[in-house]
């Protein structure tokens, strides 16, 4: 299932300008495994004339970069009226640098450090070529969930879910076999007042387990130590 | 009026001061003018007395005794001027004595003969009927060939005491006058010249950590208030400094550990993913992950508290109400304290219009609320409240939980500040959690304050202005 999708993906080509680069290295080896045609430049000079020189799918800055810097190669980016998605990667997340480089025309920010998984779900969904599911019906083994009428079942029981409880389902289930990290599921189901406070994610987790999971023997939800949770019927080692 | 303040106290010593200098020199005044007065009176008296005994007396032989009565009278009109004149010669006959003054105010036969005296010259008082005093000089006259006699010469003592008298009325009321005058007066001096220091007072109450780049208002007077105002300025500046590097410091160092984290979090996370490796191993991998997931938590909070002191709160301010904010948070929370067999209760009865930033404000409460869970044992209750006091709308969380020690109390709010050191293997929090409520309240003009006994549970207290059209802008 997973290879279906990763085809279709295979001549994508991202550029990463990123200097620091044992950040680099992990983030090539990491599209790399997925299929990614990936180009890197280590500063800002040589970032923008990659950028200029050929017709990326998508760009991943850093904006702190020697030469130019990420925030000059996104200004000249967008001078050239070029559509390509850009996705800024940053140490720095202050608001006023956020809202200042999204009105710059950045697609997507994300904050250092974070889990390659969020990179790897922000990537697909700048591409819109991911496997955004958008049928109203998820389904995951034999667990089903009617998105409009926000109806749960498994094995074709019904079952009784809490709205947070529902919310946190789905979208783990929209990318089934993908690890969520907590911090994406605070985000995504929570808001950002929730900040830090990752262990409301474990308890809600472990309701929906309860629920889900207890009774069947093919576990559905499964921890993945240290980097989050994924809903998939394939049994995790 | 404060007792103990300088202008009081300066006022007081120096109207003290200045009041018993007066008195004394008033006295002494007084005392030395009735000496003058007298002793003028004394003298002109024996002039009087020498010139009858030198001009008539010494000639007696030649004109006869009624010459000389009649030359006195004559002279100095004793009657007009109310004086009083007696010749007596030695043998105890009258020569001469004045009739009484044209007013009456005394009557020569009252003064009694001088007992007899070997002084050439004396003088005496005599207090006559009608509280009247008759100061007489007397001299006796002995030539060579005449008989010896006596001339007294006497004037009232009554302009003299009644401009005594005078005097004294007037400084008994010019003295009370003159000082509630210096007092007051220097009063008002001594208030104008301490207005600076009521300035700089009211000034260095305003400043805080969080407005560190305001300054004292220096006068330049160029006297030592602008010397004090001018190196407290200094003080404040080096504050100031301090307090900057240590949230640069702060700034920079959560930011300079998010690539090393990323690194480490991305190779730990692709070691996680690889079946190669087996289970055991990725789960001690995981473990690593766990830590190195928590430690970006630290960086996190760290950051958010510097983007705090860098003025963060201050933006996006919109108008909400509070008690809603708080009931969904509860309601958002209640799993997380269920899951401890903790019940949660908010008592919120009518809208509490507030305006702030709303993450921010919703961040306080799930901090304070996630600060109580922990804190309290399981079975226990949170009380969350939300009212209007005086204009202000008061937020409690209220648990009966493990307590804070009374020494603790004041550092609650403090970075990383941990109420039992011996549980800091508490992975969970980093003791940041309080200090982000603490710096988002004072970004909203809000106080917190924490009340506690130990074994009975905890108050946590976020006093925040209540919304109204006239108060913000």
């Amino acid at each position: 299932m997973v290879y279906s999708f990763v085809k279709e993906l295979q001549l994508m080509r991202i550029l990463l300008v990123e200097d620091e680069k044992k950040v680099a290295d992990i983030i090539v080896r990491g599209l790399k495994a997925e299929r990614y045609a990936v180009d890197v430049c280590h500063d800002g000079q040589s970032g923008w004339e990659m950028a200029d020189a050929y017709n990326y799918d998508l760009i991943i800055l850093d904006l702190m970069l020697p030469g130019l810097t990420g925030t000059e190669i996104l200004e000249k980016v967008r001078r050239k009226n070029s559509l390509v998605p850009i996705l800024i990667l940053t140490a720095r997340d202050g608001m006023g640098d956020k809202i200042k480089n999204f009105e710059t025309g950045a697609d997507d920010y994300l904050t250092k450090p974070f889990a390659f998984a969020e990179l790897q779900m922000r990537i697909k969904a700048l591409l819109r070529r991911g496997p955004v599911n958008r049928s109203s019906v998820l389904r995951v083994g034999d667990l089903e969930i009617d998105r409009l009428s926000q109806n749960v079942k498994r094995a074709g029981k019904k079952i009784e879910l809490t709205a947070k409880e529902y919310s946190l389902l789905e979208y783990l289930a929209t990318h089934p076999g993908r690890v969520f990290s907590r911090t994406m599921i605070i985000e995504h189901v929570w808001d950002q007042s929730f900040q830090g406070l990752t262990n409301i994610v474990d308890v809600y987790v472990r309701h929906l387990r309860e629920k889900l999971d207890d009774a069947f023997p093919v576990k559905l939800l499964h921890t993945v130590r240290g980097v989050g949770y994924s809903l998939s019927d394939e049994t995790q080692a | 009026m404060n007792t103990r303040s300088i202008s009081f106290r300066l006022v007081a010593w120096y109207a003290g001061l200045l009041t018993g200098i007066f008195m004394l020199l008033c006295a002494l005044l007084y005392l030395d003018l009735r000496h003058f007065l007298e002793n003028d009176l004394r003298q002109s008296q024996s002039r009087r007395t020498r010139q009858i005994a030198n001009i008539l007396l010494a000639h007696v032989k030649q004109t006869g005794e009624p010459y000389v009565a009649s030359q006195t009278k004559n002279w100095y009109a004793p009657e007009i001027n109310d004086r009083f004149i007696r010749i007596t010669r030695a043998d105890g006959t009258l020569v001469y004595v004045s009739d009484a003054p044209k007013d009456g105010s005394f009557d020569p036969a009252e003064v009694p003969i001088f007992p007899p005296s070997s002084q050439t010259e004396f003088s005496r008082k005599l207090q006559l009927s009608g509280n009247k005093t008759l100061l007489i000089a007397a001299l006796n006259f002995k030539s060579s060939g005449n008989p010896a006699y006596l001339v007294e010469f006497g004037d009232l003592l009554d302009p003299v005491e009644t401009m005594l008298n005078h005097l004294f009325l007037q400084l008994a009321l010019g003295l009370p006058l003159a000082v509630v005058i210096i007092a007051g007066g220097g009063y008002l001096l001594v208030r104008r010249a301490l207005t600076p220091v009521e300035q700089i007072t009211r000034a260095a109450e305003r400043i805080t950590q969080y407005n560190l780049s305001e300054r004292l208002p220096v006068s330049s007077t160029g006297d030592e208030l602008e010397r004090l105002s001018v190196s407290l300025n200094r003080m404040i500046t080096r504050l100031d400094d301090a307090f900057q590097n240590s949230k640069r410091f702060v700034a920079d160092a959560s930011h300079d550990l998010r690539t090393p984290l990323t690194i480490l979090r991305g190779e730990l996370e692709n070691f996680a993913a690889d079946q190669r490796f087996d289970a055991e191993l990725r789960d001690r991998i995981g473990s690593m992950l766990e830590e190195v997931v928590h430690l970006g938590k630290i960086v996190e909070q760290l950051f958010t508290l510097s983007r705090l002191d860098a003025g963060e709160a201050q933006t996006e301010w919109t108008r909400f109400d509070l008690s809603e904010l708080a009931k969904t948070t509860a309601e958002q929370m209640s799993l997380l304290a269920e899951d401890k067999g903790i019940s949660i209760s908010c008592d919120v009865s009518q809208p509490m219009p507030v305006k702030g930033n709303h993450v921010r404000l919703k961040q306080v409460v799930v901090n304070l609320l996630d600060n109580a869970i922990k804190y309290t044992p399981e079975n226990g209750a949170i009380h969350l409240r939300v009212r209007a006091v005086n204009g202000h709308a008061v937020l409690e969380v209220e648990d009966n939980g493990i307590g804070i020690p009374p020494e603790a109390l004041p550092h609650v709010f403090e970075r990383f500040y941990r109420v039992d050191q011996s549980r800091s293997a508490d992975s969970e929090s980093a003791g940041l959690g309080l200090s982000i409520v603490k710096s988002i309240c004072t970004a909203h003009g809000a106080e917190v304050g924490a009340q506690s006994a130990v074994g009975k549970g905890s108050r946590f207290r976020v006093k925040l202005p209540l919304f109204s059209k006239g108060n913000i802008s």
